[in-house]
């Protein structure tokens, strides 16, 4: 049993792996526009770090696979409103993704001291 | 005293003598001739004109709200109560009460909520008859459903023979408290004097037990503008407060014997303590049993600077519990279920086996219309008590119940809830870290730079929307957290943090809020009370330029209905133009600065309006934000 999940793993590895440089090819600052357009932000943040309770989850940096990306604006799991065909084209999907993959990271947390007085 | 009313003429003519000696003349006359004071009624009935009453009714209306102690009278001024206002400030000094000036009621309501939160204590607010009632309408429903007490004073004319012709009809009615009975604890209307006097402080202990509540009184303008009749019989009963009542002690100790004998313990705690030694007394409990506490948020009820303050993890808590002890819980179901959002999927959080207690006065305070008592739970032991007043015994119980092996089980688990506190801090830290330099600003990095302003201040968070200060902010006094509306009425936030500022004002305490844009543009009026009273408070603009929560709404019902994505922002935002919150402040003379959207400003800003705040003024500091 434990062979079969970890066989399973590697494969949905690949093809998370072969998914993500299927990306098809997208402007990131077109794509930051169709983020803004489409409201994005509104749950995620301008820059996809997420919201405050627990509204949106963290986008990016480093965003999930194409596939995955894919998968939950079309057909979402939980709260989050479907992003169809008929109104999100795929080209427009592309480029979204491909702002968040250009968003870099910010300071690490041990470099905001503002951060670094909770919980001590 | 039966009679100090006073013909002018007869006054003015006795002048030359002594003004004291006619009065007293007219007065004993009057005590000694029932008749000719009858008379002297109908003949300065005849002479309205020239008609001085010395000694209305309202002057002993004030007599009796200076006998509750309330301190403040928040306002919008009326005719209807007209001589009540009057005798405040002339007959009482304008001192206990003190009048406010508000520009709606729905703010002197609001005010007053905020102002009980943070006193431990309410204060009154008048509402013209009719129209300032109706004015009134939401922020009291916010109140009933946070349960917090005022003292409400509504101007009417019942007797119709009364009235003036034209507005003042339109402003009488019937039954002035009919239109708030919903959502009220109790209400009266006195005939008399005497009547009023014995239904304010009946109101007063009415609204301080708990469960508290809001109470309204009618001040009939008839009543309070006319003379005082026989003054002599007229008598303020005293006032005594309820001791709020302790659960039954044999289900306290089956309580007892439920937590000691668990392996997951969870305490919720929402509307609990009143004080902090509410906070300690929940302290001990969740100690004795190494308990991990969820303090939803409606009170300030454990600091989160306890390894047991596990407010962020509720959902796992409750997913493993398998004892839950509930203390003043608005809403049991929503803790263990959860419906999705739009497509209403049911799911169940807690195990189907999961035990519960709730110590609660919920169910002795319910009313039908209004459906803030929440869908029902059944409980396995439900302890109808104060919760507050019960702890005590509830930690004496687990101490009893716990012997020497079964407290050396409990103890032991202190290390890994130490550690599972660490890392919940750890991940609430990393989280505020995201996106800590994107513009507009985030709300973390907001609430940051707002608590590295205050740290060495004694404060108080009065009103937020933002979940990051608890989350982050070392909080260990109950003036920290004030909670929310209890309603979620919009218009709430500013009004009850300008109140808060009020009751925390003479304490030395520093009082802040965090405000959304839309929420303060309800009755932004309330900046200049706060301004013209001198009212010291920082408030922060959490200025996300729309009613964001419904722009995500929009999108939601887009997604539901299969159409297009991109129009949510018709009808919820708040742009073209935006609003300059800084401009609008300083016109009603409130020192403020912005807009910020340079993250790296705000730290300056807050600093600058910090010391605006410590010597007495209000300020405001307008940060364009993020949505959330």
């Amino acid at each position: 049993m434990r062979i079969l999940f970890s066989a399973m793993l590697m494969i949905f590895g690949a093809f998370a792996v072969f998914a993500q440089e299927q990306a098809p090819a997208g402007s990131a600052e077109r794509g930051y526009q169709a983020y803004m357009k489409y409201q994005c932000y509104t749950c995620h943040g301008t820059v996809g770090q997420g919201a405050d309770r627990g509204t949106g989850p963290k986008l990016a940096p480093n965003p999930i696979s194409f596939e995955g990306f894919v998968r939950q604006l079309r057909a979402p799991r939980q709260d989050m409103p479907a992003y169809r065909k008929q109104f999100v084209s795929e080209q427009e999907v592309a480029d979204i993704y491909a702002y968040l993959k250009s968003i870099k990271p910010g300071p690490m947390l041990k470099d905001i001291p503002l951060l670094n007085f909770a919980g001590k | 005293m039966s009679n100090q009313t006073i013909d002018r003429r007869s006054f003015l003519k006795g002048a030359a003598a002594s003004a004291a000696a006619v009065i007293g003349t007219q007065l004993a006359a009057t005590d000694t001739a029932p008749a000719a004071a009858a008379a002297a009624e109908v003949k300065e009935a005849e002479q309205s004109g020239d008609k001085v009453i010395s000694r209305p009714g309202s002057d002993f209306m004030v007599d009796v709200i200076k006998a509750t102690g309330i301190e403040y009278i928040a306002s919008n001024p009326g005719s209807s109560f007209r001589s009540l206002q009057e005798s405040i400030v002339n007959y009482g000094g304008n001192k206990k009460p003190e009048f406010l000036t508000c520009m709606h009621e729905e703010s002197s309501v609001a005010m007053a909520h905020g102002y009980a939160k943070a006193a431990g204590k309410p204060m009154g607010i008048m509402a013209h008859g009719t129209v300032g009632l109706q004015h009134a309408t939401m922020a009291v429903y916010n109140a009933w459903c946070d349960r917090v007490p005022i003292m409400m004073f509504a101007g009417n004319i019942l007797d119709a023979d009364k009235r003036r012709p034209g507005v003042e009809w339109y402003h009488c009615v019937q039954d002035p408290a009919a239109i708030h009975r919903d959502f009220t604890k109790w209400d009266d209307q006195p005939l008399s004097l005497q009547h009023f006097a014995e239904s304010v402080i009946r109101a007063y202990k009415i609204a301080t037990t708990p469960p508290m509540g809001p109470v309204l009184i009618t001040a009939d303008g008839d009543l309070a503008e006319g003379p005082i009749h026989d003054e002599k019989k007229l008598r303020i009963p005293k006032l005594t407060i309820s001791i709020p009542s302790q659960g039954d002690s044999g289900a306290v100790s089956e309580a007892a014997k439920m937590l000691v004998a668990a392996e997951r313990p969870v305490i919720l705690a929402d509307r609990m303590a009143r004080s902090q030694e509410g906070m300690k007394r929940l302290v001990e409990l969740a100690e004795m049993l190494n308990a991990p506490v969820v303090d939803i948020g409606g009170r300030m009820n454990f600091p989160t600077t306890h390894y047991l303050c596990r407010g962020e993890d509720r959902r796992a808590l409750i997913m493993g519990a398998d004892v839950v002890l509930l203390l003043e819980v608005a809403d049991p179901w929503g803790q263990f279920n959860t419906i999705s959002d739009p497509h209403h999927e049911y799911r169940r959080l807690g195990k189907a086996d999961v035990k519960t207690i709730h110590i609660s006065l919920g169910d002795t305070l319910t009313k039908s219309n209004y459906q803030d008592m929440q869908r029902f739970m059944p409980v396995d032991l439900p302890i109808s008590g104060d919760a507050q007043a019960t702890l005590p015994a509830l930690t004496e119980a687990v101490k009893r119940e716990a012997g020497i092996a079964r407290r050396t089980a409990l103890a032991d688990r202190s290390s890994k809830l130490r550690t599972d506190y660490a890392r919940m801090k750890e991940r609430a830290r990393a989280a505020a870290g995201e996106g800590w330099d994107a513009k507009p600003v985030s709300t973390a990095r907001l609430s940051a730079h707002l608590w590295n302003t205050i740290k060495n201040e004694q404060w108080c968070l009065a009103t937020s929307g933002i979940q990051w200060n608890r989350n982050l902010w070392p909080a260990t006094e109950y003036c920290n957290f004030l909670g929310g509306s209890g309603g979620s009425g919009v218009g709430y936030s500013a009004p009850a943090a300008v109140g808060a500022a009020l009751a925390n004002r003479d304490k030395g305490i520093v009082t802040v809020s965090i405000e959304g844009d839309g929420d303060l543009m309800y009755a932004p009026g309330v900046l200049w009370t706060a301004a013209h009273h001198k009212i010291p408070i920082l408030m922060v603009m959490h200025n996300n330029r729309a009613y964001h929560q419904e722009v995500m709404h929009l999108q939601k019902m887009a997604g539901l209905h299969n159409r297009r994505m991109d129009q949510a922002a018709i009808g919820t935002t708040i742009e073209n133009p935006n609003i300059d919150f800084a401009k609008l402040a300083q016109s009603m003379g409130v020192w403020s600065q912005g807009p910020v959207t340079d993250p790296g400003a705000i730290g300056p800003a807050l600093s600058k309006a910090l010391a605006v705040v410590k010597r007495g003024e209000p300020a405001l500091i307008d940060v364009v934000c993020q949505g959330r």
